[in-house]
């Protein structure tokens, strides 16, 4: 089935991780002066303000940060209640928002905060290929 | 007493462009985004002048300050986004020498970008022109739509963080709604506005419809029409009239974030450090607080910001609520009008908590229309605090009577 829910447009300045996710690869961008890593992509460095940016590869894995369980819906996502919205704290620094897989949206008493994450890629059209997060088999670690 | 002389109390310190302005292409072939304008222009002229970006105290822009903000990595103590066409910029810096001369704020940037040529076509006065936000386009695949569907990751947090509960944060919805019962205007005031009205349990509230885990429909405001209006005048004025004037004693404001993916800490919002400005501007602090007006969006909003206040300590601001403190006839009443979840919200609910507030310090909250007895305070202070966007910026004054 064609992919029904919103694709995101994209924005020229994010060329470097919509390419990655094409090749299954959670591109971050990171500071050359100061080495951090933030998201969501900026023209300058939101940390020490520095311009000199890079795109590096992550590992794509994190921890959950919060989540909310999802009831009410609209277009492609109204078919899919309940599910699982969570924020991710990547690895590699910062954060992240997904939808989380994995999890049993009708237990939310049983997802834990902290638990370890990881990063899946769905092919939305030729071009977009969204990240997804899902719980690891070795939750834990 | 004749207008304040704001004559030379602030000087434009440097002014620098965008890299290429004209007909642009960056490195890549690209058309130039408004948003690179902006951003290249802000780095050109804290080179110029040696200031700091992060030095930054106000921001000024035609509609981008928020998100301008946020790209920064700023929490600016002065946000302004007058967007009135071409001359905004000259009003720009007319508010910015204000905000100067009062002493709230020492730096100012005021900001253009503008890819009129690239992205023309779109009409004049701003639009787009190229710009895709990046934490929305990083944010819009998720299936969140609306206020719920992400406020409820900060209850959540709140759980992890103080082990409170959803019934804990209920209370505050039973609270505000017995104060919709004193407000004939009250959307759920009584059975007469609507068969929902009248008083809930705590039972009910976590009985009602999911509508994001962990807030059921009654965590969350209602959906309603709404006009107000309030005049400020300067004292001499206000002495003048008939109606009792009600004081601007504080005032600050603040942004933690533009898109909640942004918020460093899930239960806590920027009203910490403008009501800590607020305070200090009053000579007065949340224990002189008489009564709170606090946005309730949710309920979890009123909870954190009631700390965020300094009303109640981290991770307790609920127990305001629960033990009876913000209920008519409590030690401290909070949201004495019913609140954005029973009284009235419209969407920007910080209109009624002007309204509201006025009316309790200035002795004209049982008026019959907007409250009957026992709707009417002794308080003599009143912190008010609004919240924007989710949980991002938030305003806060120090009202005080004039019977004080």
């Amino acid at each position: 089935m064609a992919y029904n829910k919103p694709i995101p447009p994209q924005g020229q300045h994010t060329k470097p991780f919509w390419e990655g996710a094409k090749a299954g690869k959670l591109m971050l961008p990171r500071c050359r002066d100061c080495n951090r890593v933030h998201w969501y992509p900026r023209l300058i460095c939101p940390f020490c303000h520095s311009t000199d940016l890079e795109w590096i590869e992550g590992s794509g894995k994190g921890r959950l940060h919060t989540f909310a369980v999802q009831h009410r819906a609209f277009g492609g996502w109204a078919e899919e209640v309940p599910y699982v919205t969570a924020y991710i704290d990547l690895d590699e620094g910062d954060r992240m928002m997904t939808v989380l897989r994995g999890v049993d949206p009708t237990k939310p008493e049983e997802i834990e905060i902290g638990t370890r994450v990881e990063v899946e890629f769905e092919q939305a059209n030729d071009d977009t290929f969204i990240p997804f997060w899902r719980v690891s088999e070795a939750a834990g670690d | 007493m004749g207008a304040p002389n704001l004559s030379n109390a602030a000087a434009i310190v440097g002014a620098a462009e965008s890299d290429v302005i004209g007909y642009p292409e960056d490195l890549t072939g690209h058309k130039v985004t408004s948003l690179q304008h902006h951003i290249q222009a802000i780095k050109n002229v804290s080179v110029q002048t040696g200031i700091p970006i992060a030095d930054i105290q106000g921001i000024f822009s035609a509609g981008w300050s928020g998100e301008l903000a946020e790209h920064l990595g700023l929490r600016p103590r002065y946000l302004d986004t007058t967007s009135v066409g071409g001359c905004s910029f000259q009003i720009h810096v007319h508010h910015a020498l204000a905000a100067i001369h009062a002493g709230i704020i020492d730096i100012a940037l005021v900001s253009h970008g503008e890819a009129g040529w690239s992205y023309r076509g779109g009409g004049g006065g701003g639009g787009g022109r190229g710009q895709v936000s990046p934490g929305a386009e990083m944010t819009a695949a998720y299936g969140t739509f609306g206020a719920p569907s992400q406020y409820a990751h900060a209850m959540v947090r709140h759980f992890h963080r103080f082990g409170t509960t959803q019934e804990d944060f209920a209370h505050i919805a039973v609270v505000t709604r017995d104060w919709a019962q004193l407000n004939p205007r009250g959307v759920m005031f009584g059975k007469t506005q609507s068969p929902f009205g009248g008083p809930i349990t705590v039972q009910d509230v976590l009985d009602a419809r999911l509508i994001a885990w962990p807030l059921t429909l009654y965590h969350c405001c209602l959906v309603s029409d709404h006009g107000g209006a309030v005049i400020v005048a300067r004292p001499e004025i206000a002495r003048s009239l008939s109606t009792n004037p009600v004081w601007v004693t504080g005032a600050g404001e603040s942004m933690g974030h533009q898109n909640i993916l942004e918020m460093e800490d899930f239960t806590a919002t920027s009203a910490s450090r403008s009501s800590a400005t607020a305070y200090k501007m009053a000579g007065l602090g949340p224990a002189d607080m008489e009564m709170a007006m606090i946005y309730d969006s949710f309920t979890i909003t009123a909870g954190i910001t009631a700390e965020m206040l300094g009303l109640a300590p981290r991770g307790e601001g609920y127990t305001l609520w629960k033990n009876g403190d913000a209920a008519p006839g409590g030690r401290l009443p909070i949201n004495t009008n019913g609140g954005g979840l029973s009284f009235n919200h419209s969407g920007m609910y910080g209109m009624q908590l002007l309204v509201e507030a006025y009316r309790q310090l200035s002795r004209t909250a049982e008026d019959g229309v907007n409250g009957i007895e026992g709707k009417q305070t002794q308080a003599t202070t009143c912190v008010v605090n609004g919240t924007g966007g989710t949980l991002s910026t938030t305003g806060t004054l120090v009202l005080t009577s004039d019977d004080r």
